[in-house]
C-alpha cells in the first residue's frame, strides 16, 4: 500500500476508490487496550489512523465522543500524553497518523513546541476542529500539514479558499454540526459533496455521523474516504469490560466498511 | 475602533468555533451592523427598553453607607430595577429583535445564575419566540427559583449534568445546539464573551447603563464619577457601564472578579487575577487552566462569577491597564449582601455584591468629595435562599 498521507489520498481520488479514516481516542480505556485496537483496525484494513487527544471542553464532538474526552481528561490526559502515545502508535502501524486535537492545549504547550513535537512523531496531519479557516495560518508551516474542514453551511468561496491551502485533504463534515451518530438526509448531503467537489481539487474525506456500512456505500461515490468516529466509540464502550474480545471486534467492523466501500 | 474586522481587541478575541458556524457568525455580523443605522429597529428597541424593562434605571446616593464607611460617597445604579431583575434584559431584548429581523423563530441561552436565562425566557415570550436554556445541573440545584422562572415563561429548560454541571458546560451544549439549529435559531450568549461578534454585540447592547450613567451623574453632581466599580464573570455589566467612558480616562475603571475562598487552583474564578491566554467558547481570552490547556474547575458563592473565562475586551482593558482588576472572597461578599440590605433596604444578587464590597473597601481611603459608583447589576431574591442557608460571618 501506498506511503503518506498525501500520496493515500491522491491515490484513492486518481483510482475513484474509498478509504477508510478511523478515529479513535488516544490511551482509553488504558494504554495497552488503545494499542490493541489501532492495530486491529489496521488488521481490518483501515486506510488512515485519526487520533484524538481529550479536551476538557469538546464542542465540536458528539456525545458519544465527548464522553471519552471527559473520561480522558478525568485519568489525567492531556496534550503531552496523548503525543507520547501517538509516538509509540506510530512505531507499530504502517498506516498514516493524523493528530485530532482542539487548540486550547496546542496554545498552551506552544505552536513551536508542538510543530516540532509533530515532526519528531511522524505524524502526517494536524485537525484542529474549533479553528476556522482564518486562524489556520497560525499553525501552518512547511513542515506540518493542517487539514481544513467544511460543513453543509459552508458558502463556495470558502471552499475554495480550503482548496487553496493544498491540504492533502478536505475534511466534509457531514452533518450540520457535531460528531455523533444520526440519520443524514442522503440527498442534501450528496449534493453538499458535490458542491465542494466542484469547487476544489483536493481529496475529499467525509466524516461526522457514518454509522454503518450500508450509509458507507451510499456515499462511496461522493467522496474519497470516509470517517468512522462516534460508531467505534460505541464498540469501544460495548466491549470496554472485555478487552479480550475488543480487537475482534473492531477488525470485523473495519472489514465491513472496507467491504462495503470496495463493491 | 474596538474590535478590529477580524474582531480582536488587541490580541484578544477573534473566532475559535467549528467551520460550521462561520456563517451563523457572519451573517449576525451582517444583520447586526445593518441595523445599527436602521431608525426603525433603534426606536423599537429603546421603546423596549423604557416601556418594558423599564429604563432609564435609576442613580442612587447610598447616604447610609457611604456615612458608615466615612470617605467617598457610594453612587448605585440600579440594574436591580429592571425587569426580570438585572442587567441582562438589556442584551436579550437587543439580541432577540435582532434575531427578529434576521427571520430567526427560537433562542437558545445558557446561564449561570439563571438572569440571563430568565432575560432570555422573557424577551422569547414577549417577542413571539420559542426558547431554550442550558444551565447547569449543579446551578440549577442552587438558583431553583430561577428554573421555576424560565419554566413558567414557557422556555425549555435543560440542566446539564456533565462535566463541571455550571456555566461552562452549559455553553457547551448551547453552542452543540446552535451548531445543529442556526438555521432557525439564534443562540443569545449572555455575557461579552464566545466569538466575534457576540462581544461586540453584548457590549454595545449593555452600554445604554454606562450612557445613562454619564448623563444622570453629571446633572446630580455637576462632575464624573471618580470610580465606576462593576463585578465580572464574564463581565457583561462591567464592559456595558465602563465602555462610554473608556475616552474619560480620569473616571477610574474597576472590575471585581470572585475570589472565592482564596486564589488557590479550583477556590476561585478570578480569571484576569491568575488566568493565562486561551481559548475558550470561541475567543482568546485569558483563562483558568491547568498546564496542559485543560480547563480548571472554578468556585464561586455567587453562580454568576463561577467561569473560568472572561471577556475578551476585559483581557484587553486589563493589558492596557486602562481599567483595573481586583477580586473579593466569598466572605466579603456576603458581608457586602448583608450590609446594603441593612443599611440601604436593598438586596443585592451576590455577584453585585462582590462589586460592593470592593466599594466598601475603597470608600474610606478617599476624599469625602470623591465618588464611587458602582454597578448594581441585579437584585438578591434569587440568592436568599441560598444565602439564609449560611451562617452570617
Amino acid at each position: 500500500m501506498i506511503k503518506g498521507l498525501r500520496e493515500r489520498f491522491r491515490y484513492f481520488k486518481a483510482t475513484g476508490t474509498t478509504g477508510i479514516v478511523a478515529f479513535i481516542m488516544s490511551l482509553l480505556p488504558d494504554e495497552k487496550t488503545c494499542l490493541d485496537c489501532i492495530k486491529a483496525l489496521e488488521q481490518g484494513g483501515c486506510d488512515v489512523l485519526e487520533l484524538g487527544i481529550p479536551f476538557s471542553d469538546p464542542l465540536a464532538d458528539g456525545e458519544m465522543i465527548e464522553k471519552f474526552h471527559h473520561r480522558g481528561v478525568e485519568k489525567g490526559l492531556n496534550l503531552d500524553k496523548g503525543l507520547e502515545f501517538a509516538f509509540k502508535v506510530k512505531e507499530i502501524i504502517h498506516m498514516p497518523l493524523v493528530i485530532f486535537t482542539y487548540f486550547n492545549p496546542v496554545y498552551q504547550m506552544g505552536i513551536e513546541n508542538f510543530r516540532t513535537r509533530i515532526c519528531e512523531i511522524g505524524a502526517e496531519g494536524v485537525i484542529v476542529p474549533d479553528m476556522p479557516l482564518e486562524e489556520l495560518e497560525r499553525l501552518t508551516a512547511k513542515d506540518i500539514e493542517v487539514i481544513p474542514l467544511v460543513a453543509p453551511s459552508t458558502p463556495e468561496a470558502r471552499i475554495k479558499k480550503a482548496d487553496s491551502l493544498n491540504p492533502p485533504f478536505i475534511y466534509c463534515v457531514s452533518v450540520r454540526g457535531i460528531t455523533g451518530m444520526q440519520e443524514l438526509p442522503e440527498e442534501e448531503i450528496k449534493d453538499y459533496l458535490l458542491r465542494v467537489r466542484n469547487n476544489s481539487i483536493s481529496p475529499l474525506a467525509l466524516g461526522f455521523g457514518i454509522s454503518s456500512p450500508e450509509q458507507a456505500r451510499v456515499f462511496k461515490d461522493y467522496t474519497d474516504a470516509l470517517v468512522v468516529g462516534s460508531l467505534l466509540a460505541s464498540v469501544i464502550e460495548e466491549y470496554m469490560s472485555q478487552p479480550g474480545r475488543l480487537p475482534q471486534e473492531i477488525e470485523s467492523m473495519i472489514r465491513k466498511f472496507k467491504k462495503a466501500v470496495s463493491c | 475602533m474596538y474590535p478590529d474586522a477580524r474582531g480582536y481587541f488587541g490580541r484578544y478575541g477573534g473566532r475559535f468555533v467549528p467551520e460550521t458556524l462561520i456563517p451563523a457568525l457572519d451573517e449576525i455580523e451582517k444583520s447586526y451592523r445593518k441595523l445599527q443605522e436602521d431608525d426603525r429597529f433603534k426606536s423599537q428597541l429603546a421603546a423596549m427598553l423604557k416601556d418594558y424593562a423599564g429604563r432609564p434605571s435609576p442613580l442612587y446616593f447610598a447616604s447610609r453607607l457611604s456615612e458608615k464607611l466615612g470617605g467617598a460617597r457610594i453612587f448605585l445604579k440600579r440594574e436591580d430595577l429592571n425587569h426580570t431583575g438585572s442587567h441582562k434584559i438589556n442584551n436579550t431584548l437587543g439580541q432577540a429583535l435582532l434575531a427578529r429581523y434576521m427571520g430567526k423563530k427560537r433562542l437558545i441561552a445558557e446561564t449561570g445564575a439563571g438572569q440571563h436565562g430568565v432575560a432570555t425566557a422573557t424577551a422569547a415570550a414577549v417577542l413571539g419566540m420559542a426558547c431554550t436554556v442550558y444551565m447547569g445541573a449543579k446551578d440549577a440545584e442552587r438558583q431553583k427559583l430561577n428554573v421555576f422562572r424560565m419554566q413558567m415563561l414557557g422556555a425549555e429548560v435543560v440542566k446539564v449534568a456533565k462535566g463541571s454541571q455550571t456555566l461552562k458546560d452549559a455553553s457547551n451544549e448551547a453552542f452543540r445546539d446552535f451548531i445543529r439549529s442556526f438555521e432557525y435559531s439564534h443562540m443569545v450568549i449572555g455575557s461579552v464573551v464566545g466569538p466575534h461578534p457576540y462581544p461586540m454585540l453584548v457590549r454595545d447592547f449593555q452600554s445604554v447603563i454606562g450612557e445613562e450613567l454619564k448623563e444622570q451623574f453629571v446633572q446630580k453632581e455637576g462632575k464624573m464619577p471618580d470610580y465606576i466599580v462593576a463585578c465580572v464573570g464574564g463581565g457583561s455589566n462591567a464592559m456595558g457601564i465602563f465602555y462610554p467612558f473608556l475616552s474619560l480616562p480620569e473616571v477610574k475603571l474597576v472590575g471585581v472578579e470572585a475570589g472565592g475562598k482564596g486564589l488557590l487552583p479550583g477556590c476561585h474564578g478570578a480569571t484576569l487575577a491568575q488566568g493565562r491566554e486561551g481559548v475558550l467558547h470561541g475567543a482568546l481570552s485569558l483563562l483558568l487552566q491547568d498546564e496542559h490547556g485543560q480547563v480548571a474547575p472554578t468556585h464561586s458563592l455567587s453562580a454568576g462569577l463561577d467561569y473560568p473565562g472572561v471577556g475578551p475586551e476585559h483581557a484587553f482593558l486589563k493589558e492596557t491597564g486602562r481599567a483595573e482588576y481586583v477580586y473579593i472572597r466569598d466572605e466579603e461578599a456576603l458581608k457586602a449582601f448583608y450590609e446594603l440590605s441593612r443599611l440601604e433596604g436593598i438586596i443585592p444578587a451576590l455577584e453585585s455584591a462582590h462589586a460592593l464590597a470592593y466599594a466598601c473597601k475603597l470608600a474610606p481611603r478617599l476624599r469625602p468629595d470623591q465618588s464611587i459608583v458602582v454597578n448594581l447589576s441585579g437584585r438578591g431574591d434569587k440568592d436568599v435562599e441560598q444565602v439564609a442557608g449560611i451562617k452570617e460571618v
